[in-house]
């Protein structure tokens, strides 16, 4: 019998984080001891009903708030130990975001939005991997138009393109199909698969359903403040 | 209805703050011009009224009238017999004759110059005279004086100095007393010197003349009665007026210049709220827009459209209330501040108790909330306009942002179109000011509706640059362009601040170089002797002539005087020369007739004149003297423009003429030719020393003689310019207050812009960029409407006085670099706010 190792690299991870907002008898413990770790290469999802934390600990683990205990790293950054603006660095040249809704700057054309992280770091746009990606989610005819003249199912498209744009170690989705309808939702969650599996891309969705967490290869099931099981492909 | 707007208002403070300032300011100058010129004037009634109180009737010498453009005129004195005559008649209890002249005060050497008048009275105790003893005694005798205690305190006069005092002779006298007035140590800004009567009629050359007799009833008389008895027993060689009447007329004369200043101010305020009126219906149509949800939700509930109109309405008449309260009484408590300012740029008011009317406050809140709900009138018609349905749509923001209706810019490029035509009728040719008005009117309305439609062009035009700048750059630019009616509000605002102060400087340096360039042209003099204070007449003593006349370094010295004389109702300028030795330090060209035929008692006109008024040579022109009442003057020649200019006046007299009907004897500029084989460095210095008696008067060259004219320009120009600052100030408020209303509205774009990686810094000058794109858009616009109205102004005044555009590019540039360094500054407060966002915050906005 051969021993291989079975250690996947960690693109993320959260470890006994705890976020508490106000302060006193109206404290509220959103996080409370939560502890995830995000294989790479991988689609995860985080569900849990609303009011779980599943999106505090979102926000947290892609620097966007900060922790009250615990640890969280992005490969092998600390976030504790960095500065705000070394945090929103760390989100423009190495975290991808897909949100609910409002994901676009309305005055900038498709085209403008997708590679918005890399201009704004004044890097230059790989052309190729926007084109493979441009590709995959169908966008090539929709890059010179406005949001406003993008339908919905478009927008999220637009969005996913401009995540994976900058090649970044980990996307966050949150509840990214919240807003379309179903066969609009249902394309956008194949192509997050499709990333993953074909692009290698890590990918994190937080969800409150139950039929777009079907499409993750992992599942972490989260409930008041911490995660309370993770199934799916683990030990495959 | 009232609780929820008032809700509401509070609610929306943060929002609603800076209108309230742009009104607040806006009536603190209304109130403070308003007060500030109220306390002038009482105070001017006040002192002349003490003057006036203890004496009933005046006698004086009759004059056709008693003052023009706030000088009151000087009167023959009365022959000594006059005050015997009247104390004949029955019912006078006293006839007291009273001397009363221009008198200069030295100590030590050095005279006291004040910037009003230096009054040299003969002293009379009270009730006659005014002056009440605060120190010593009354002057007895000759070679004693009392001066007033304000003057003796500035200047560390004690009893028993000596002083001199300089009228028409100079005598030094020894101070026996301190005086006050009423219950004041003196008059503002005076000087004043008491004498005894013989002293006074010394110092002024009057013999045993008299300036005035002023008589006191006998108890029980009636003053009306009393004042026809002592006309007639006198006739008509001299005016018996009441004491309360010649009070009331001299204050009148010299509140003229207060009127013109209070005019100025309240043009200015107006300007101010003008700019206030764009900021607060910017910021009611921004508001209504952000809560087009929240007005359908109370439609759906069942408000009225007129309620919901009532509600916004509402909402600006609280605004303009709080606003008026705080504005009045910053108001008032700045008018001393401005009396300050106006004191800095040469205008003396009196100082003295504020007075407060009612109707002060009736104008600044009818003002106040006059603007404020008009403005929001607007915006509260489109609320109104809100549909029920909207409640249930998503994001009205971007929906709402206001492309320009198709109406509206076909009226806006119309009335632009017309704006402009006028303008080039003026610069062509034969328009006047009254169609430049009109144009410019046409202009800033056309400008205001069309604004909406070319903005975006004009600011991705503009924005280029910004584009070096990156992604913050392009964004700042699309933010700017995506809300057009916004942003041309905004900047038309500041443009119209902008394009006052531009028209004002290109303005007024044209005047001031015309002015150095016909005086140059046409003053052939090397020196001219002025007095330094800029007297209405110029103010200076007729020896000075006399003195510079005979000294061996000057081949030619010419003298002008100045006088006013009346036309009907309006008061006009003449020059009085002499047609002699004038040729010889100057270069006149005459359009017909000769110069020197003023010499057989004629008027030479400026041709432009002769024009207005259809004279020609030969006819004759009727002209009223205070002095010697309508005289009929032939016209003998027409005298080009400029060259009339250079002289100060369209019409132009001999000093004998002059003479004999005015008793002014005051010569306003003395003209100097340098001998032969005299260097002119030794000439100026014996000039000096020739006036060495007369304090005031300067010797300047023709620069010199240039910046004295144009002293008042200056004092003018800098008041209006700090004053209009303030327009500019409010409007920057606009541009803080878009921004910071705008970055409510885009909360949710902002913080995917943090979360993507937009770093703080790039989040500011992206905002930053915005508010100097809107400077830059506001530059253009009110630097080129200023500049171009100007040149239409200088077109249009071209045909009556000497007058070339003269554009300051220095100062211009200045402008516009302190215009877009504002901008900046105006961007910085919203740069912070939107860099401070929250970016969680922000997201879950959205």
């Amino acid at each position: 019998m051969t021993i291989t190792s079975v250690r996947t690299d960690v693109a993320a991870l959260a470890r006994d984080v705890v976020k508490i907002y106000g302060r006193g008898e109206t404290a509220v413990r959103a996080l409370d001891g939560a502890t995830l770790s995000i294989p790479a290469g991988r689609f995860t999802a985080v569900m849990g009903p609303s009011g779980s934390g599943k999106s505090t600990l979102m926000h947290v683990m892609a620097g966007l708030d900060t922790v009250d205990e615990g640890q969280v790293l992005i490969g092998d950054t600390d976030l504790g130990r960095l500065s705000e603006r070394q945090r929103t660095l760390l989100r423009r040249d190495h975290v991808g975001f897909v949100f609910q809704s409002f994901n676009l700057v309305p005055t900038l054309t498709a085209a403008e939005n997708i590679v918005l992280p890399l201009t704004l770091a004044g890097r230059r746009a790989d052309q190729a991997w926007i084109d493979e990606i441009v590709a995959m989610l169908g966008l090539g005819d929709r890059l010179r138009h406005r949001p406003a003249e993008l339908s919905g199912g478009q927008q999220q498209r637009v969005a996913v393109a401009r995540a994976l744009a900058a090649r970044p170690r980990i996307v966050f989705a949150d509840e990214p199909t919240g807003n379309l309808d179903s066969r609009a939702g249902e394309a956008l969650l194949g192509f997050l698969r499709h990333a993953a599996h074909e692009l290698g891309q890590t990918i994190v969705m937080v969800t409150h359903d139950a039929n777009a967490a079907a499409y993750a290869d992992r599942v972490a099931h989260f409930a008041d403040g911490r995660v309370v099981a993770v199934t799916g492909d683990e030990g495959k | 209805m009232w609780k929820l707007i008032i809700r509401n208002t509070v609610a929306r403070r943060g929002r609603l703050a800076l209108t309230l300032l742009a009104v607040l300011l806006g009536v603190t100058f209304v109130t403070g011009s308003l007060v500030l010129t109220d306390t002038s004037r009482r105070l001017l009634d006040d002192q002349f009224r003490t003057a006036a109180a203890g004496v009933d009737l005046t006698i004086r010498d009759a004059a056709a009238f008693d003052s023009a453009m706030g000088v009151e005129v000087e009167r023959d004195p009365l022959p000594a017999e006059v005050a015997d005559r009247v104390r004949a008649v029955p019912g006078v209890a006293a006839a007291t004759p009273v001397v009363r002249g221009r008198g200069l005060i030295g100590v030590g050497g050095k005279t006291i110059v004040p910037a009003g008048p230096s009054l040299l009275l003969s002293w009379e105790p009270a009730p006659v005279g005014p002056f009440t003893l605060r120190a010593g005694r009354a002057p007895a005798a000759g070679g004693e004086v009392v001066i007033d205690a304000a003057t003796a305190r500035r200047h560390r006069i004690g009893l028993g100095t000596e002083v001199t005092v300089r009228a028409e002779r100079a005598e030094r006298l020894r101070v026996v007393g301190l005086a006050g007035f009423g219950s004041g140590e003196g008059l503002p800004e005076t000087t004043v010197a008491l004498v005894t009567l013989p002293e006074a009629q010394r110092l002024l050359a009057l013999g045993g003349d008299y300036s005035e007799v002023d008589v006191v009833a006998a108890d029980g008389t009636d003053v009306r009665r009393l004042r026809s008895a002592v006309a007639a027993a006198l006739g008509s060689g001299y005016e018996v007026s009441a004491s309360r009447d010649v009070a009331a007329a001299s204050a009148a004369a010299a509140k003229t210049q207060i009127s013109s200043l209070q005019m100025m101010l309240l043009a200015l305020a107006a300007a101010a709220l003008l700019v206030g009126a764009f900021l607060i219906a910017n910021t009611f149509s921004i508001v209504v827009t952000q809560r087009t949800r929240e007005l359908a939700v109370l439609r759906a509930a069942g408000a009225t459209g007129a309620q919901v109109m009532r509600s916004v309405l509402g909402e600006a008449l609280l605004v303009g209330l709080a606003a008026s309260a705080a504005g009045t009484g910053l108001g008032v408590a700045c008018a001393a501040g401005l009396r300050d300012l106006a004191g800095v740029f040469g205008m003396t008011l009196p100082d003295g108790g504020l007075v407060v009317t009612p109707r002060t406050f009736v104008v600044a809140f009818v003002v106040g909330v006059g603007v404020t709900v008009s403005s929001a009138f607007g915006p509260a018609r489109r609320a109104a306009a809100v549909a029920p349905v909207e409640a249930m749509r998503r994001s009205s923001a971007d929906r709402l942002s206001g492309r320009a209706g198709w109406g509206r810019t076909v009226t806006g490029a119309v009335l632009t179109a017309l704006g402009a035509a006028g303008l080039s009728i003026v610069l062509a040719g034969p328009g006047s000011v009254v169609v430049l008005g009109e144009a410019a009117v046409s202009t800033v309305v056309g400008l205001a509706l069309l604004g909406p439609a070319v903005t975006p062009g004009l600011v991705r035009l503009l924005g280029r640059p910004l584009g070096v700048a990156g992604v913050p750059g392009r964004l700042a630019r699309e933010s700017a362009a995506r809300s057009p009616r916004r942003t041309s509000a905004t900047a038309l605002a500041l443009a119209f601040g902008l394009a006052l102060v531009s028209f004002t400087t290109v303005l007024g340096t044209s005047i001031k170089e015309s002015t150095a360039r016909s005086y140059a042209e046409t003053i052939t003099a090397d020196y001219v002797v002025e007095s330094a204070r800029n007297e209405m007449l110029g103010g200076l003593p007729a020896h000075v002539y006399h003195h510079v006349g005979e000294l061996p370094q000057v081949a030619v010295a010419s003298r002008l005087r100045y006088g006013h004389w009346k036309d009907g109702q309006s008061v006009e300028a003449l020059t009085a020369i002499d047609p002699v030795t004038l040729p010889r330090v100057t270069s006149l060209h005459m359009v017909a007739g000769r110069l020197d035929a003023v010499a057989g008692g004629g008027v030479v006109l400026a041709a432009n004149v002769a024009k207005e008024r259809n004279l020609k040579v030969g006819d004759t022109l009727a002209m009223t003297f205070s002095r010697t009442g309508v005289q009929r003057l032939p016209v003998v020649g027409l005298l080009r423009d400029r060259d009339a200019q250079a002289l100060s006046t369209g019409y132009v007299i001999s000093l004998d003429t002059y003479e004999r009907n005015y008793r002014e004897h005051v010569d306003a500029s003395v003209f100097v030719k340098v001998a032969d084989g005299v260097s002119r460095a030794d000439a100026k210095r014996a000039i000096e020393r020739a006036l060495a008696d007369a304090p005031t008067a300067q010797v300047r060259d023709q620069a010199a003689a240039v910046a004295g004219r144009n002293a008042m320009i200056d004092q003018v120009l800098g008041l209006v310019s700090v004053l209009l600052m303030l327009t500019v100030l409010i409007a920057l408020l606009g541009i803080t207050n878009t921004l910071a209303l705008s970055i409510i509205e885009r909360t949710g774009e902002l913080g995917l812009l943090r979360a993507v990686g937009m770093t703080g810094a790039q989040m500011r000058w992206m905002i930053r960029g915005e508010a100097v794109l809107v400077a830059a858009l506001a530059i253009v616009a009110g630097v080129g409407l200023g500049v171009a109205f100007a040149a239409g102004t200088v077109a249009a005044l071209g045909r009556t006085v000497e007058a070339t555009l003269t554009v300051p590019v220095g100062q211009l540039l200045l402008v516009v670099a302190v215009a877009a360094l504002a901008g900046l500054l105006a961007g910085l407060l919203p740069a912070r706010r939107a860099a401070r966002l929250d970016v969680l915050t922000a997201i879950a906005t959205s």
